[in-house]
C-alpha cells in the first residue's frame, strides 16, 4: 500500500448550470424563495430562518481551509464494485454516474490544509457522491488521512455528511466502521486531537465514527442517528417532536460538545486548534 | 412439530404421516428416512433468503442454549454501572472445557413474551456498555479469553436508544475491544445484524455457523431503501452476499461451522457441540500468541478490509 503519497489537486466544486444559478431556491424549512447568489453568499444558510442547506465537499473544504492552502492526498483511491451488486440499477452505473456528476472518485475528499493558520489534516464526506455513503474506497481514504495525521502529528478535522454505510458493498462497508474506529483510536492514543464535525445528515455507521471524536461538534439542525433515515421517517410519521434526533436535542442528552451555526464553524475549529497548539508538552 | 419454513412446505405431509404413525405406535423408520432424504435435497439447494429464514428460526439454538450446554458454573453479571441492565445482552464468566472463560452474547427469546422482554435481541446502549464492562473485567482481572455469540437483527432503533447514545456506545465498544488483552473469538450463531452485531463483534477470529448471516443491513431494509419495495428482500439477500459461504470467500470469516441438513433447529445438540469444538480450537491457536502479537494481528485483520482501485 502506498499510504503516504501526496498529490496536489484542485478540488472540483460540482458545476452549477447557468439555469440553476438563475433559478431561486426554495427553503426547505420556511418555504421562502432565495436567489442562488444570496444563498451562496450566506454560506448556504437560509437568510430568513437559518436553515442549513447541504454543502458539497468542495464547498466544505473552502469553508474551513484557509484560501489556497488545501492539498489533496490519496486521489488515486477509487470506488469499485466488488460484489457485482445490482438493485434497480447496477452499482457500477451508480459509481459511473456519481463520478461524472461530481468529478470525485469516492465519497471522501482528504488532504492537508491550514485552518486559521494552523496546519491540519482535513477530510470531508461528499454527500453528492452516492449519499456520502461509506464504501471501501471512502473508508480507505479516511483511514489513510488519520494515519497521515498521526505520522505528521497534525490535528485531525473530519466533516461528516453521510447516509451511512454503502449498502452496495455489503459487509465490506460495515467493516470500514471498525477499521476507521481503530485508526482513530490509535491516533488519539498517540496524543492527537480529532475534531469531529457532524452535518446534515450523519447516519448509521458514520454516526458511530463521528462519535469517536475528542471534540464533537454538530451544525445547527443536523439530523444525527445511528438507526438512520428509517427512524427519521418513523419519527416524521408519528409527528412527535421532529427535532428529537437533531443536534439541538442530542446536545441536551449530553452527546455533543457544541452545536454551532455554520457562520461560526470555522472560528470554533480555529479556537480549538489554538488551544491545542499552546498545549504544554 | 418443528415450524416449517416456506421452502420446506413439501415436508408437511411427511411430518403429518410421522405424527400419525407415532400415534398408532407403528414403525417410523421409513418415514423418518424419507424426511431426512427430503431435507438433504432441500438443504443442498438453499437460496440466500432461505438461509436468512433459517438464521431467524425461533427454535434455533440461542446464546443461552450455548451457555447452558458448553459452560459450567456460569455466573451472569449484570448492569452497565451507568444507567441500567439490558436483558438483550447476556454477559458473564464460567468454565469452558474446564478453563475460566468469559462469554458475551445477544439474547433472543423463544416466544413473544420472552422476545418482548429481550427486545428481540436488539440491544440498547446499556447492553453494549455492559458488554464492554464485563469484557474488561474478564480479560484484565481474570486474565481469561472471551467468546462472543452474535445473534441480533440490529441495535435497538428507538429514539430512547439514540438519546442515551447508541452511536457513542457502539463506537466506544469498537475502540476498546481492539485493546482487550486476551483472545476474543466471535461466532455468528444466527443473525449478524449490522452495527448491532459488530458492537460486540471485534475479535481475533470470526466463526460463522453455516446457516447464519452477517450483513450491513437486513435484506428487508436493503430492499426498501434500494428497490423502494420491501417485497424485494429475496433479491436483496442475493445481492448483499450475507451467507457464511459468501463471507468466507470475501475473507471476512475465518471458519464456517457446518450444520447438518435441516439446520441447527433440528440438530440442536450436535450443532451446539460443534460450536464448542470450533471455539476451543480457535482459542487454542490464539493462546499461543503473545499479548502484543495478539493485539497487532487483531488490528491488522480489520485495517486490511476493503476493496478499491488504486
Ligand atoms: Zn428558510
Amino acid at each position: 500500500m502506498n499510504i503516504f503519497k501526496r498529490k496536489k489537486k484542485i478540488i472540483k466544486v460540482p458545476i452549477v448550470t447557468e439555469e440553476e444559478r438563475a433559478k431561486p431556491v426554495r427553503c426547505k424549512s420556511c418555504g421562502r424563495l432565495i436567489s442562488y447568489a444570496e444563498l451562496k453568499k450566506n454560506l448556504k444558510v437560509c437568510p430568513y430562518c437559518g436553515y442549513h442547506f447541504r454543502m458539497t465537499a468542495g464547498e466544505r473544504i473552502n469553508l474551513i481551509a484557509d484560501e489556497d492552502t488545501f492539498s489533496e492526498i490519496d486521489t488515486e483511491v477509487k470506488a469499485v464494485d466488488m460484489l457485482n451488486f445490482k438493485d434497480v440499477v447496477t452499482y457500477k452505473n451508480r459509481i459511473k454516474q456519481a463520478k461524472e456528476r461530481t468529478g470525485l472518485d469516492s465519497a471522501a475528499v482528504t488532504g492537508k490544509a491550514k485552518i486559521g493558520g494552523f496546519d491540519a489534516a482535513i477530510g470531508t464526506f461528499a454527500f453528492e457522491f452516492i449519499g456520502g455513503s461509506l464504501g471501501s474506497a471512502t473508508g480507505e481514504k479516511i483511514t489513510r488521512l488519520i494515519e497521515y495525521a498521526k505520522k505528521r502529528e497534525l490535528p485531525l478535522v473530519i466533516v461528516f455528511s453521510s447516509g451511512g454505510e454503502r449498502i452496495q458493498e455489503g459487509i465490506y462497508s460495515l467493516m470500514q466502521v471498525a477499521k476507521i474506529i481503530y485508526a482513530i483510536d490509535s491516533f488519539k492514543e498517540s496524543g492527537g486531537l480529532f475534531i469531529s464535525i457532524l452535518t446534515n445528515p450523519t447516519y448509521c455507521g458514520t454516526a458511530t465514527i463521528a462519535m469517536a471524536g475528542n471534540v464533537v461538534i454538530a451544525e445547527k439542525g443536523a439530523s444525527i442517528s445511528i438507526s438512520g433515515p428509517r427512524l427519521a421517517k418513523q419519527v416524521a410519521k408519528k409527528n412527535i417532536l421532529p427535532k428529537l434526533e437533531q443536534a439541538e436535542s442530542l446536545i441536551e442528552n449530553g452527546l455533543l460538545d457544541i452545536v454551532v451555526d455554520r457562520h461560526l464553524l470555522k472560528s470554533t475549529i480555529v479556537r480549538l486548534l489554538k488551544y491545542y497548539n499552546r498545549r504544554r508538552i | 412439530m418443528v415450524k416449517l419454513l416456506s421452502f420446506e412446505k413439501s415436508l408437511k405431509p411427511l411430518y403429518e404421516e410421522l405424527k400419525e404413525k407415532r400415534k398408532n405406535a407403528q414403525s417410523t423408520d421409513y418415514i423418518e428416512e424419507k424426511i431426512a432424504e427430503t431435507l438433504k435435497k432441500i438443504y443442498s439447494n438453499l437460496t440466500p433468503y432461505d438461509i436468512v429464514q433459517i438464521a431467524r428460526h425461533p427454535d434455533r439454538p440461542h446464546t443461552t442454549d450455548y451457555i447452558n450446554a458448553l459452560f459450567t458454573d456460569f455466573l451472569e453479571l449484570h448492569g452497565d454501572r451507568k444507567f441500567g441492565d439490558d436483558p438483550a445482552i447476556i454477559a458473564g464468566i464460567g468454565y469452558f472445557n474446564g478453563k475460566v472463560t468469559g462469554v458475551i452474547g445477544h439474547r433472543k427469546g423463544r416466544n413473544l413474551k420472552e422476545n418482548l422482554r429481550y427486545n428481540f435481541g436488539m440491544a440498547e446502549p446499556e447492553g453494549y456498555r455492559k458488554a464492554l464492562r464485563v469484557a474488561h473485567l474478564i480479560s484484565e482481572r481474570f486474565k481469561a479469553p472471551i467468546i462472543t455469540l452474535l445473534d441480533t437483527p440490529g441495535a435497538s432503533p428507538t429514539i430512547g436508544a439514540e438519546e442515551r447514545g447508541q452511536a457513542e456506545a457502539i463506537a466506544y465498544n469498537l475502540q476498546e475491544l481492539f485493546n482487550i488483552p486476551t483472545p476474543i473469538v466471535a461466532i455468528v450463531i444466527g443473525e449478524g445484524g449490522s452495527g448491532g452485531a459488530l458492537g460486540i463483534g471485534i475479535a481475533d477470529k470470526l466463526l460463522m455457523l453455516k446457516y447464519s448471516i452477517y450483513s450491513v443491513i437486513s435484506p428487508e431494509g436493503c430492499a426498501s431503501i434500494l428497490w423502494r419495495d420491501a417485497s424485494k428482500a429475496k433479491e436483496a439477500a442475493n445481492a448483499l452476499k450475507l451467507t457464511a459461504n459468501d463471507l468466507y470467500k470475501l475473507h471476512i470469516v475465518d471458519k464456517i461451522i457446518e450444520e447438518p441438513a435441516g439446520g441447527a433447529h433440528r440438530h440442536r445438540e450436535e450443532v451446539i457441540q460443534a460450536v464448542g469444538k470450533e471455539a476451543q480450537k480457535a482459542l487454542n491457536t490464539l493462546s499461543r500468541l503473545s499479548k502484543k502479537k495478539l493485539l497487532e494481528k487483531r488490528k491488522e485483520k480489520f485495517i486490511n478490509i476493503g476493496v478499491y482501485n488504486e
